[in-house]
């Protein structure tokens, strides 16, 4: 086993890292931009490094600050968490160059599943199914060929492309151009390089997903799927494992491809093949992520299997002591996503300050954030403040339980999307498992609370007010006081626990 | 003490009163006992009409963000010189002002252009993500301020709508 890791990442996924490997006995490096000085994955870490300003692009994307660090740590291996370096081929070439182990694929496998369309090359060898659309990186001028011939909905798609970035759904020729100009802008900003290709939209698709966990030895297991099918602007809100919608023979199906298309690669460590499925059950290959899944909790909940400790014990050459038939999956997990977001804005993101936090526990229960009270959330990153994960026996136990932990969660300062995600958990066709991406747009009454009682709200603001006049300046000690007094005066002290 | 909030573009006015010991509060002519409690600095437990309501409060300044059942509520308390601005500002002149530091990706509309409400004018892009602001009222654009490319702050006006109807006085 490493005797040190240095994580390349930030947020709620580099405090999972720091865990696993704080578990796994292994000392830890964080590195942080700017603005991540405060953060708590530089808190929690053995040792920390400065790596540069608080643009991903000039921190947590700039390869040879991660390898300086990691050399001036003496760190053995990096683990890449997702997102930033976690696809980049480039960069596990240059930490084996290093002589630092990469946790994660080769930079081959990274190369040939991160280029979507050899990526579809490789699944059609494999005889997986695939969505009709363009051999590959179109033009302006052969996209909208390839559109006429696919036809009408369709996906425009980043070659580079991942987390619904540069990803843009046209629903009429008339769309077409402009969503396919703003895709192109899209992926040049987030990943540098704006090649696009086009695929037919499958109508009221699911999105489910295989995990993978392959050793160096050629094992590779399934964990059963996730389904991610509750989706705002392309990207995942909530997960569950398994799915409620599909039969023991479909998952046994798609488990047997998935691992099929990780074996053409050589794959090792924790991979996801991401497919779209019809109301039929028919599915499709989307695309291969390799690294590990923000959604990852859900499977390690009903497998009770580690993802994050076996990636980083696979990298350092132990062999997987599971056959497919030993891996069991037992009830439900559901995840949440909570970001700093606005659903009344078209879920626009809402950075500031964490003002107050208050976070749910509980029996099952399981909240991955990296958030305290008092801290910043820039607009440099991800608006994602946490991931609220439960379990339980069934799916509607497990609803239940999230329904309640919800209840539990308080933030202030930024905006975000509780109220929404607990009016999912109410909402009858979720319950039912009624659902497909086109979920949310679907129903718009979820995004804001409706009619509500808001008397509850004036009184606190009221009282809120009455506070700090009394109070004159704001210090917080005189606004406490100030707080007695007028409790004082109100008659409440007399209650027998003031 | 009478407070006036601004919640949801609807104005509000609430009376705080201490009688016979209890907190009595008058909602918009309504009167109703309340049983409340300070249980940290931004949280407050409030027993209604036998419900318990537990709510987090944060205050800066006029402005009173309150989160009820999972929702953030932002309130402002106004005094009636502004109440009768905004009231005008709504009917009238709206300015597209940027929600949070952003680049300006497109802009949509040119001077003198029609705009529908809700029509997008502005594409920004923010957190690797583009959103498209969109004109509150229908009408037409007084002002362009943004630029493709500009980087923006928060608060930003990037253009300036004016609706058909001149506002009544």
């Amino acid at each position: 086993m490493f005797k040190k890791i240095l994580i390349a990442n930030r947020g709620e996924i580099a405090v999972r890292i720091i865990r696993a490997c704080r578990e796994l006995g292994v000392s830890t490096v964080a590195v942080y931009s700017d603005a991540d000085r405060r953060s708590l994955h530089v808190a929690l870490a053995d040792e920390a490094y400065h790596i540069g300003g608080s643009a991903p692009g000039e921190s947590y994307l700039k390869k040879e600050n991660v390898i300086d660090a990691a050399r001036k740590s003496g760190a053995e291996a990096v683990h890449p968490g997702f997102g930033f370096l976690s696809e980049n081929a480039e960069f596990a070439e240059m930490c084996e160059k290093a002589g630092i182990v990469f946790i994660g694929p080769t930079p081959e496998a990274i190369r040939l599943m991160g280029d979507k369309i050899t990526a579809r090359k490789i699944a059609y060898d494999a005889k997986v199914p695939l969505v009709p659309g363009s051999e590959g990186a179109v033009s302006d001028v052969e996209a909208s060929v390839v559109a006429g011939e696919v036809g009408y909905p369709l996906m425009i798609k980043a070659s580079a492309g991942g987390g619904g970035k540069g990803m843009r759904l046209v629903r009429s020729k008339e769309d077409f151009e402009s969503a396919l100009r703003m895709a192109r802008s899209e992926a040049r900003s987030a990943f540098g390089d704006e090649s696009v290709y086009v695929e037919r939209f499958v109508e009221q698709p699911r999105h489910i997903e295989i995990q993978l966990i392959a050793d160096s030895y050629g094992n590779v297991l399934h964990l059963f799927e996730r389904e991610c099918s509750i989706q705002r602007r392309h990207q995942k809100v909530i997960e569950e494992a398994p799915s409620g919608f599909i039969s023991a023979k479909t998952r046994k199906k798609m488990g047997d491809v998935a691992v099929k298309i990780a074996k053409a690669v050589k794959y090792k460590g924790a991979g996801t093949i991401e497919f779209i499925m019809d109301q039929k059950q028919n599915f499709y290959f989307l695309e291969m992520n390799t690294r590990v899944q923000v959604e990852h909790p859900v499977t390690e909940m009903i497998t009770g299997f580690d993802i994050v400790k076996w990636m980083i014990r696979i990298a350092a050459g132990e062999k997987l002591p599971f056959k497919q038939g030993d891996i069991k999956m037992n009830g439900h997990a559901v995840e949440c996503r909570v970001y700093a977001e606005d659903p009344g804005t078209n879920f626009m993101p809402s950075p500031g300050t964490i003002e107050y936090l208050s976070t749910p526990s509980g029996p099952g229960i399981r909240d991955d954030s990296a958030i305290y009270n008092g801290c910043e959330i820039t607009s440099f990153y991800d608006p994602m403040l946490s991931k609220l994960i439960v379990w339980a026996d069934t799916r509607e136990a497990a609803i239940d339980k999230m329904a309640s932990a919800l209840r539990e969660y308080i933030v202030l300062g930024v905006k975000t999307n509780i109220g929404f995600l607990r009016r999912v958990m109410a909402d009858e066709e979720f319950r039912q498992c009624k659902i497909d991406t086109g979920y949310i747009e679907r129903h718009p009454e979820l995004i804001s609370p409706g009619e509500r009682d808001l008397r509850p709200a004036l009184i606190a603001a009221a009282i809120a007010m009455e506070n700090s006049t009394a109070s004159g300046p704001q210090s917080q000690t005189a606004a406490a006081s100030s707080w007695k007094l007028f409790a004082r005066r109100s008659g409440i002290m007399r209650s027998p626990l003031a | 003490m009478t407070y006036t909030f601004k919640l949801n573009d609807r104005i509000f006015k609430i009376t705080l009163e201490e009688s016979d010991g209890q907190i009595e509060v008058e909602i918009d002519g309504e009167k109703i006992p309340v049983d409340y409690k300070k249980i940290e600095d931004n949280l407050y437990s409030i027993i209604l009409d036998g419900r318990s309501v537990t709510l987090g409060v944060f205050k800066k300044g006029k402005k009173i963000q309150v989160f009820l059942d999972g929702d953030l509520y932002d309130l402002e308390s106004i005094s009636e010189r502004e109440q009768r601005k905004s009231s005008l500002a709504a009917s009238g002149v709206q300015e597209i002002k940027a929600p949070m530091p952003s680049r300006v990706v497109k802009v949509l509309k040119s001077e003198g252009d029609e705009v529908k409400r809700d029509e997008g004018v502005v594409v920004i892009e923010a957190m690797k993500m583009e959103s498209e602001l969109k004109s509150p009222i229908a009408g037409k654009v007084r002002n362009v301020m943004a630029k493709e490319g500009d980087a923006i702050e928060t608060g930003t006006v990037l253009m300036v709508v004016a609706s058909d109807t001149p506002p009544a006085e």
